[in-house]
């Protein structure tokens, strides 16, 4: 140890301060890239989102005009092979189509079929679907077939092109000339929104549809049973529950389920709701239970923080001019905590709606996905999936073209997310409350 | 008429949950009738003064609805539970005297039996065969299994004639059980109508009554928990007992091998639990290793650096990540971080190095999982750093300390107890976490050391055994419960100690 | 230069718009003890936290006019506040240890200033850090225990030895008998009159006793003003101002 003073001159830094200040800018430089982290992987994520889930709202169509006289709809109906006249026509109509815009391109009728499938047996349907469209000219918008989808995405290239009978190289010029003249475009792809889980070969047909109808109703359960459920519970624990064992038994076990891994509800809805009570397999009134109970937790711990923000006077002062307990409850305390209860419960709803483990092992996956509930029982009790496992059964599947409908799923169940949110955090806003 | 006939057939014979909801529906509707009569019947009582009236009108309707509710809904509970023990009860006894020689344990005879009999239920259901055609029908002349299988339902073994019978037996129970209950759980409600209407009149003290049932509400919404962790204990300890019986405990804690035979076809499996769990361990750790310096490092500057700027920006894009669901982690991790690993360690990547095959591996699953754990470590230790008072801050800046050393000698020492707790509950988390290991870090089992390996994990596999197409009562399927056994053990420890820990920590600075 | 230790000129404080010190002149000389008295939220503990700039940890505070240390600015831009904290100890109103052993709370300062060379040099210094803290005796068996677990008078001793192990040479003390029982209260009074021999010190007080026992020049604050300023014996026998009168009488505060 020195007597002599360590810091001269206040003004001048010593090497040991100076040591120690560039310490702290590194110190506190770590802080600064570990947000950084943070905020590039949701920058590379968002945008991986968009870029790779925004093609499944496009789907590539051939537009054509087809005039189909009674004559040639009677003619072909007569016939054995009807599909193969219904194609011949078709080409006619094509062929006259690329004359009138002076588009000159060689193609057969193969070749069509290989890009569009079987157009024959598509307009069949539709004129005897609609038989006043006979006669008048009607636009078809043909949907491409999956490898030409590829090709207009950029998934297919002519170098990666084997032929085969799905398509061959040649065909990819007359793609280029039709998409030139404007006879394949890309338009919103509605089906995606509204339509079911397709075959695992056919990733263009599939759609998102029946399993957000499946998410509906999963929702609606566990809103109806985990709302009065989990505020019944917290109102009892908070306002009402004795100091005993069986109290802190409760509590344990709340905090402790908030962090039980969800596969384990899964397996609880397996073998209880399932196995155990005969409910049905893969009906969104289980996987509305199960959530129910994995959302509880969060519910509970929400609804007690908002009964413990009202304070105590309010509770005194009902007592005070001979309400009841209950009443004081009832009338006073619960009105008040109301918008932080809802606003819990919608971020819990939030978490449910995401989840995808224990509905897999409840046989909510994405294939049974393959037709809408027709009523409110099916939609409870029939076989359907949800948003998050539908995304996780087209994200298994081989076909490459199902990742694009993954992407797509994930923006419409982020959208979900996004609303939901938005309305809790409103809702807080609005009837934020300070004592 | 015939509507009639239908909704009663509904009601009584119709499918387990048909009948339940529509006994449900009664119950809810008879309760909404009694509120309405029940307040009308004190008015009256009183002559349409409701100043006589001991309590406000309210509380008769109510005491007779919750009259009708409380008794046939706590019955019904009680049926729900009572009914399957009871038939599989009286199965079981139809079997004793037949089983024993063959050495397969009547649970799993009795099991088949439950699947044959939902398998007959699934073809009446589809219109395939009537109920009397089912009850004519004999194991001998009728290959059952190809029967069930024509309606999409998989047995195991052929269905043996004992099976069928049993399977009937069981049938008949169920249909029996659910007439009944419909009926009692109705007379129930009724009689709770009519007791509770009766004794409607205005000296009646509905209020102290009312409020008694709603605190008994009230009480058996709090058990719900209670009740929540008894389920998942009894569905895993039961089915890890039956799997136990088919395949040694010890094979399954000690083997280091994970390899089912497919649909329990190919001979043998060994069901190994080290490879998982190991898969595991290897897993959460790497994701531990990305979470928690980018969790504390954030926490620390949220806490004690950032301006108000910073914090309105950087809190909520922390709460984003946490709001993300797991499913997006995980294509995520297989659609793009693996790739982009790929490309950086595979063969003629970025670094020139030939590490990785594949793009789903440990490091893939790890270092998503890893962000996804950022917010959770971030903002419990930002709780548990603002819980260190601001007189040791003030302490240390008087001794001339600059703020790094503050933090990293004082404040990091008094929260690291909760902090650690903090990390233990991430762990458990980890461990627990499904879907980004199911995408993104590959299928196959190994005890490997190196993290551009696919590995495998006990929520991947509990996934893949389940949903497999196995049938229910082999070994390969049964041993998913062995594996959530030890996975809610595993995390249940972590979870009380830490919660234990943070408790503790919080107290100390209360 | 002038004997003074820490000369105040035209000191003005602000927290947001509110002006918490208004034109505070003040000259503290070096082996002295200097009490700063006044009601409760009179600016004391704020002009006092100005003179080793703790305030620079509260984003809203503003300091203007000059505080010189040995004639030097201590708010001019170059100044290093840990350097200057390090010249200028503090000592705080409830004792506030770190959850760390009572060797490691006076060794901390001495480690972090680097003002020892060997683990004999630190002992050394945290051994006469203790003695003049009055502390040795009592700490000398339990260094490594922890010392939260002092009683609440050992804690801020232990306190004020983690505060003079850095060798100051001003010791700030704010209020540091508020939290003690009157026996702790004196220990300290009496370690502050030693702590004279070489420190100059400044303490904050709430009891008038407390000043009038332990100071040789007394500041009274008012309102954000330095109303008188001199000898402790004067201000409380024949005070100038009518505010300190009507104060040390008992008529205000």
């Amino acid at each position: 140890m020195t007597d002599t003073p360590k810091f001269t001159s206040l003004k001048v830094q010593d090497p040991h301060t100076k040591n120690r200040n560039a310490a702290e800018k590194r110190f506190r430089s770590y802080g600064i890239i570990a947000l950084a982290i943070g905020g590039l992987f949701l920058a590379a994520l968002t945008f991986t989102i968009l870029k790779s889930g925004l093609p499944a709202f496009t789907q590539y169509v051939m537009k054509l005009d087809v005039t189909l006289s009674q004559e040639q709809f009677d003619d072909a109906e007569s016939q054995l092979l009807k599909t193969a006249v219904y194609r011949d026509i078709f080409v006619d109509n094509f062929a006259a189509q690329l004359d009138a815009q002076g588009v000159d391109v060689a193609y057969d009728a193969a070749a069509l079929e290989r890009m569009l499938g079987k157009v024959g047996g598509d307009i069949r349907a539709h004129y005897r679907e609609n038989p006043n469209d006979i006669g008048v000219p009607t636009t078809f918008q043909l949907q491409l077939s999956s490898r030409v989808e590829g090709y207009f995405r950029g998934r297919v290239t002519r170098d990666t092109l084997v032929d085969s009978r799905f398509l061959e190289k040649a065909d990819l010029d007359v793609v280029d000339v039709l998409r030139d003249a404007g006879l394949m475009t890309g338009r919103f792809n509605w089906a995606f929104l509204t339509g079911t889980d397709s075959g695992v070969d056919n990733p263009g047909g599939a759609g998102i549809g029946a399993s957000v109808i499946g998410s509906f109703f999963m929702m609606l359960v566990v809103l109806f049973l985990s709302l009065p459920i989990g505020v019944a519970a917290s109102i009892y624990l908070e306002e009402f529950a004795p100091k005993n064992r069986f109290t802190d038994l409760v509590e344990v076990n709340i905090s402790n389920l908030a962090a039980v891994p969800s596969i384990v509800f899964g397996i609880l809805g397996l073998s209880v709701f399932i196995q155990f009570m005969h409910l049905p397999q893969s009906a969104p009134l289980v996987g509305g239970l199960v959530l129910t109970l994995m959302t509880l937790p969060t519910i509970i711990i929400s609804t007690r923080a908002s009964l413990k923000s009202v304070p105590p006077s309010i509770r005194d002062a009902a007592l005070g001019i001979g309400a009841s307990k209950m009443q004081s409850v009832f009338h006073h305390v619960l009105p008040l905590a109301m918008p932080g209860i809802l606003t819990g419960t919608i971020i819990g709803l939030a978490q449910a709606l995401g989840e995808t483990a224990p509905l897999l092992l409840i046989g909510m996956v994405g294939f049974v996905a393959r037709e809408f509930p027709d009523g409110v029982a099916a939609g409870f009790l029939d076989p359907n999936s949800a948003m998050p496992a539908q995304i996780y059964t087209w994200a298994a599947r081989a076909d490459v073209g199902f990742y694009e409908k993954a992407w797509g799923g994930i923006i419409v169940l982020l959208v979900f997310l996004l609303l939901m949110n938005a309305i809790a955090i409103f809702l807080r806003k609005k009837f934020e409350r300070r004592w | 008429m015939g509507r009639l006939n239908q909704f009663l057939g509904l009601l009584l014979g119709g499918t387990t949950a048909m009948s339940l909801l529509l006994t449900v529906i009664l119950v809810l509707a008879l309760s909404a009738i009694g509120y309405v009569m029940g307040t009308h019947r004190a008015l009256r009582s009183a002559s349409g003064d409701q100043r006589l009236l001991h309590s406000l009108k309210g509380y008769y309707g109510q005491n007779v609805a919750l009259s009708v509710f409380v008794p046939s809904a706590i019955l019904l509970v009680i049926w729900l539970v009572a009914q399957p023990l009871f038939i599989n009860q009286s199965v079981s006894g139809l079997i004793a005297d037949q089983v024993g020689a063959e050495g397969v344990s009547s649970a799993l005879i009795v099991q088949d039996m439950r699947r044959v009999a939902d398998g007959l239920d699934v073809v009446v259901a589809q219109g395939v065969l009537s109920d009397d055609a089912i009850a004519a029908l004999d194991a001998e002349s009728t290959n059952i299994r190809d029967v069930l299988a024509g309606v999409g339902v998989a047995v195991g073994s052929d269905v043996t004639q004992l099976t069928l019978d049993g399977a009937r037996h069981y049938r008949a129970l169920a249909t029996t059980g659910n007439v009944l209950r419909g009926f009692v759980v109705l007379a129930v409600a009724l009689a709770g109508f009519a007791v509770a209407l009766r004794r409607t009149n205005k000296d009646y003290r509905a209020r102290n009554v009312v409020e008694r049932g709603v605190l008994v509400l009230l009480f058996s919404a709090a058990t719900v928990a209670v009740l929540t962790t008894v389920g998942i204990v009894f569905s895993l300890i039961f089915n890890t007992i039956d799997f136990f019986q088919t395949y040694p405990a010890a094979d399954f804690f000690f083997g280091t091998r994970w390899e089912p035979s497919f649909s329990g076809r190919g001979g043998a499996s060994d069901l190994g639990f080290l490879p998982l769990i190991w898969g595991t361990m290897f897993i959460s750790i790497i994701s531990l290793i990305v979470a928690v310096p980018l969790g504390l490092f954030s926490a620390i500057y949220l806490s004690e650096y950032a301006s108000d700027r910073v914090r309105a920006f950087a809190k909520p894009m922390l709460e984003i990540l946490a709001g993300i669901p797991t499913i997006v982690y995980g294509l995520f991790a297989l659609l793009t971080v693996g790739p982009l690993l790929v490309n950086a360690f595979g063969n003629g990547g970025l670094f020139g190095v030939n590490w990785m095959s594949g793009g789903t591996a440990a490091i893939t699953a790890g270092s998503v999982m890893g962000i996804m754990l950022i917010p959770f470590v971030s903002s419990l230790s930002d709780d548990i750093i603002n819980a260190v008072p601001q007189a040791m801050r003030d302490g240390s800046y008087g001794l001339g300390a600059t703020q790094s050393e503050t933090i990293r000698q004082v404040i990091l020492p008094a929260a690291l107890p909760g902090i650690v707790g903090a990390i233990l509950l991430a762990a458990s988390r980890a461990i627990g976490e499904t879907m980004i290991v199911v995408l993104g870090a590959g299928a196959a089992a190994s005890l490997s050391l190196n993290p551009f390996e696919a590995m495998t994990t006990v929520t991947a596999k509990i996934v893949s055994q389940l949903t497999g197409d196995g049938e229910f009562n082999s070994p390969e399927t049964m041993v998913a419960f062995a594996l959530g056994m030890t996975l809610f053990v595993i995390t249940l420890c972590l979870n009380v100690f830490a919660l234990y820990i943070v408790r503790k920590y919080r107290e100390q600075y209360d | 230069m002038t004997d003074y230790k820490i000369s105040a000129k035209d000191v003005q404080v602000y927290y947001g718009d509110n002006h918490a010190i208004k034109d505070v002149n003040v000259d503290i000389e070096d082996k002295t003890v200097t009490a700063f008295i006044g009601p409760s939220g009179c600016g004391k503990s704020t002009f006092l936290r100005c003179l080793n700039r703790m305030n620079d940890t509260i984003d809203i505070c503003r300091v203007q006019g000059d505080i010189l240390l040995d004639g030097e600015d201590i708010y001019d831009p170059a100044v290093d506040p840990v350097q200057l904290r390090a010249k200028v100890g503090m000592v705080f109103q409830k004792p506030n240890p770190f959850p760390k052993s009572i060797y490691d709370n006076v060794a901390y300062g001495p480690k972090i200033h680097g003002l020892a060379r060997t683990k004999a040099e630190l002992d050394e210094i945290v051994e006469k850090s203790l003695r003049k803290a009055a502390l040795w005796t009592e700490a000398k068996d339990r260094l490594h225990s922890p010392g939260t677990g002092l009683s609440g008078g050992q804690q801020q001793r232990l306190c004020i030895a983690r505060a003079i192990a850095t060798s100051p040479e001003v010791l700030l003390m704010d209020e540091p008998c508020s939290a003690l029982d009157p026996i702790a209260t004196a220990q300290v009074e009496e370690l502050i009159d030693e702590l004279r021999q070489s420190y100059s010190v400044v303490i904050v007080t709430h009891s008038m006793q407390q000043a009038a026992r332990v100071s040789q020049k007394t500041a009274f604050f008012h309102l954000g003003n330095l109303v008188e300023f001199g000898e402790t014996d004067k201000i409380f026998t024949n005070p100038e101002d009518p505010r300190t009168e009507s104060y040390i009488s008992g008529r205000i505060g």
